[in-house]
């Protein structure tokens, strides 16, 4: 008896009509985060494989795991591929250009191969035997079948884990983290060096026309003294001789009248 | 339920490196960035000598631990005490003084004035050596992983130190980065065939554990589809972390792009360590399938040594060549797993343990040809080096033969044991084809040797530094050792001999 028949004979109805209603959106969501072309929309079609994947565990009585596929997979791991995408930008997509010839070709003959040899060989693949089991690994519970075996028969690999865990945190440290630069000033210290250089105006340099009677550009800032401040205009307009004077405006001293009038 | 048994006894070796790299971690910490370095160095030193004299006091032992996930037999001890040597070896390079190999600091652009104000101001970071410690752990786990699970846990805790180490190189960071990049994505993939191969085998086994695994295969008769599907896929990932033709495409890239003394470490150790698992997983636990994968092996190693021969002798950067040289070994070893035989489990051990010393003494030697820019691996500036440095040219000279394999040196001794191995068993073909490569790999040995001695020195800045004292006994260790296991190699082929067999 062949898998197909072997599962085709112990798959409940309901069971049947679920899977096949999400099995090709599983599959098309998958091929398709790897066609489409924006990082967002693969993100998105990775996240309906995902949540397609843990309603058949949940199918297949493992509820445990359906939902920690939902928590971690969805929820963590999507969100941080999210994050990712927001840094480097939403609108970015991968250039397609083809960096060795005829990669492209090569690649899906490539992987048309080795999902065909494999569909093919699991879809005659006998077990000999009916599936059983499951009356077993749920006898206690779900959950308390997980537990004995992550705390029983592979509480080793499960300690060893952490090794790898404290590796990945030491390596993003390793790989991220950045000395604070002892000889950066603050915002504190650049400011009372700004105090202390009197030569320096405090307040930054004064734009044109302050204190004048005009605020074109051409125009220089009054210092309190009645001068006129070279500062407060730009180089360029100096340079070109387009500097306007004070005094260039007297005139209008002498016309108060008119402009109260108006 | 009872709470499982963990032998902390026979585990002891795995364990003390382990907590030194978590007390490594906890040094980064807590410590002022003065004592680091020589915290970190004393620790790691220490676990890994400590580690070596518990695995001394366990030989003896064959038995499953740790509720059969980890098998810790004669096999499992000779591994791990290669990794420890080698991963010794490995350290007293990477502590060599000044870091010069390794980036002080890794999060800053290349070429940045950050960079360089941390590496004038000292803020060298020393993160390398827990990373070092886990990746031994890692290496000394792999090939006593008894179980699926385990299996694929070690892989990963030995890989990603590895593809850490990779990008910290202080020359060329980008090449550096990229080799990191390469190495990550590539391995992640190899991760996936190889956890895809060991969902297959559990469905039809039913069961995770090798012992569990052989019995199903007696039991079926062998003859099972999915089986036979997870064995592919688990190969993949295996040839993978050996660089063996097809999967070797990474094993260039990242041997020029990561620091030397993390290529000389990586070398040896991750050889030993992934030639010691799939020892067990062929020879222990699918030993019944034979006929199915002995034909897939054979090409596999005759490619690997074509590919390895061939392409090398077109390199024109030192660590390119031995690189590739690195790939031909891998066809070399995939013979002693090809004889399935004790003469084959022997000899792969013994070459293993003769190739690690020679190995790390090559690339010790490539650390010490400088110029103002760092090393030097252009091959043609190497001409000459022998009427300038006629000591480290002789030293050079000696760990090149020793991996041509030519009479008198460890690299002879064992490439005759696994090519006898595969002999007997009947592979001849691999046995020629392994000859012949052996023949156009002492090609290209010889053209660095002649090119060393018999070319007139180029003064374009290439010198030859004066090394610490940890470089010294390193190149020394390994010299001696692959002169010592040339001449006189019967001591330890007697050793491996008499420890090397399976718990069953």
């Amino acid at each position: 008896m062949n898998l197909a028949a072997i599962v085709q004979d112990q798959t409940s109805h309901a069971e049947a009509v679920l899977f096949y209603l999400l099995a090709p959106i599983t599959v098309l969501s998958a091929v398709g985060m790897l066609l489409v072309k924006k990082a967002v929309h693969s993100a998105l079609l990775l996240a309906a494989v995902m949540i397609s994947l843990a309603i058949f565990y949940i199918l297949n009585e493992a509820p445990f795991l359906g939902i920690v596929q939902i928590i971690v997979y969805t929820g963590a791991v999507m969100m941080l591929f999210l994050f990712i995408l927001m840094l480097v930008g939403v609108d970015s997509a991968d250039s397609l250009v083809e960096t060795i010839k005829g990669q492209r070709i090569l690649g899906i003959i490539a992987a048309v191969g080795v999902g065909g040899l494999l569909i093919a060989l699991v879809s005659k693949g006998n077990l000999g035997h009916r599936l059983f089991g499951l009356e077993m690994a749920n006898g206690e519970g779900n959950v308390q079948g997980i537990a004995k075996l992550i705390f029983g028969q592979y509480v080793w690999p499960f300690e060893v884990i952490s090794a790898l865990l404290i590796t990945a945190a030491l390596g993003s440290m390793v790989l991220a983290h950045r000395e604070p630069d002892s000889d950066k000033k603050d915002q504190r210290a650049l400011s009372e060096e700004r105090v202390r250089q009197s030569a320096q105006p405090v307040a930054g340099l004064p734009g044109p026309g302050t204190f004048a009677r005009h605020n074109a550009v051409d125009i220089p800032a009054l210092l309190p003294d009645g001068t006129s401040s070279d500062v407060s205009v730009s180089d360029v307009i100096t340079a070109r001789g387009h500097l306007a004077k004070p005094g260039d405006f007297k005139f209008l001293e002498t016309s108060d009248d008119d402009r109260e009038g108006n | 339920m009872n709470a499982p048994n963990i032998e902390y006894g026979i585990l002891g070796p795995i364990l003390i490196v382990l907590a030194a790299a978590l007390i490594g971690v906890l040094i980064e910490a807590f410590v002022s960035r003065r004592y680091r370095y020589i915290l970190q160095t004393g620790t790691a030193f220490a676990a890994v000598a400590l580690a070596f004299l518990q695995l001394v006091l366990i030989r003896q032992t064959s038995s499953k631990a740790a509720v059969s996930s980890m098998s810790i037999d004669g096999v499992t001890i000779v591994l791990q005490g290669s990794v420890l040597i080698f991963g010794f070896l490995g350290l007293l390079l990477i502590a060599e003084r000044g870091f010069q190999s390794f980036t002080a600091q890794a999060a800053a652009i290349p070429g940045s004035n950050e960079e360089q104000k941390a590496l004038v101001s000292g803020l060298q970071q020393t993160e390398v050596f827990p990373l070092t410690l886990f990746a031994i752990s890692g290496a000394m786990l792999f090939p006593a992983a008894n179980d699926l699970l385990t299996l694929f846990v070690s892989l990963e805790v030995l890989s990603l130190p590895l593809y850490l180490m990779a990008g910290l190189s202080q020359r060329r960071r980008l090449l550096s980065q990229e080799a990191a990049l390469k190495y990550f994505l590539l391995g992640a993939f190899s991760s996936a065939f190889f956890l895809f191969g060991s969902a297959f085998i559990y469905g039809q086994a039913g069961s995770t554990t090798f012992d569990g695994i052989r019995k199903s295969i007696v039991e079926s008769g062998g003859s099972d589809q999915f089986l036979l599907v997870g064995l592919a896929l688990l190969t993949v990932g295996l040839l993978f972390k050996v660089s063996a033709a097809p999967f070797h495409a990474w094993t260039p890239d990242v041997y020029q792009g990561s620091p030397t003394p993390v290529t000389a470490f990586m070398a040896a150790v991750t050889k030993v360590a992934a030639f010691g698992a799939a020892i067990r997983i062929y020879y222990f636990a699918v030993g019944g399938l034979v006929w199915s994968w002995r034909p897939i092996l054979i090409a596999i190693s005759i490619v690997t040594m074509a590919i390895g021969t061939v392409i090398a002798i077109a390199q024109k950067d030192i660590k390119r060549v031995l690189a590739y040289s690195a790939i031909a070994h891998s066809g070399f070893l995939l013979t002693g797993i090809i004889a399935l035989s004790k003469d084959g489990l022997n000899a792969t051990l013994i070459y293993l343990f003769t190739y690690g010393f020679t190995t790390i003494g090559t690339f010790a030697i490539v650390t010490l040809v400088r110029d103002s820019g760092g090393e030097v691996s252009d091959l043609n500036r190497w001409a000459g080096l022998g009427k300038r440095s006629p000591l480290v040219a002789g030293t050079f000279t000696l760990f090149l033969l020793g991996l041509a394999g030519i009479p008198l040196t460890s690299g002879f001794v064992g490439k005759f044991a696994i090519f006898t191995a595969a002999y007997k068993s009947g592979n001849i073909s691999v046995v020629v084809a392994g000859v012949l490569a052996s023949a156009i790999a002492a090609f290209f040995y010889i053209r660095i040797i002649v090119m060393m001695y018999f070319s007139d020195p180029v003064e374009d800045g290439t010198s030859v530094v004066i090394p610490s004292a940890m470089t010294v006994a390193t190149i020394a260790i390994c010299a001696v050792a692959t002169l010592v296991m040339g001449i006189y190699p019967q001591p330890v082929i007697s050793a491996i001999n008499s420890l090397a067999f399976f718990a069953g």
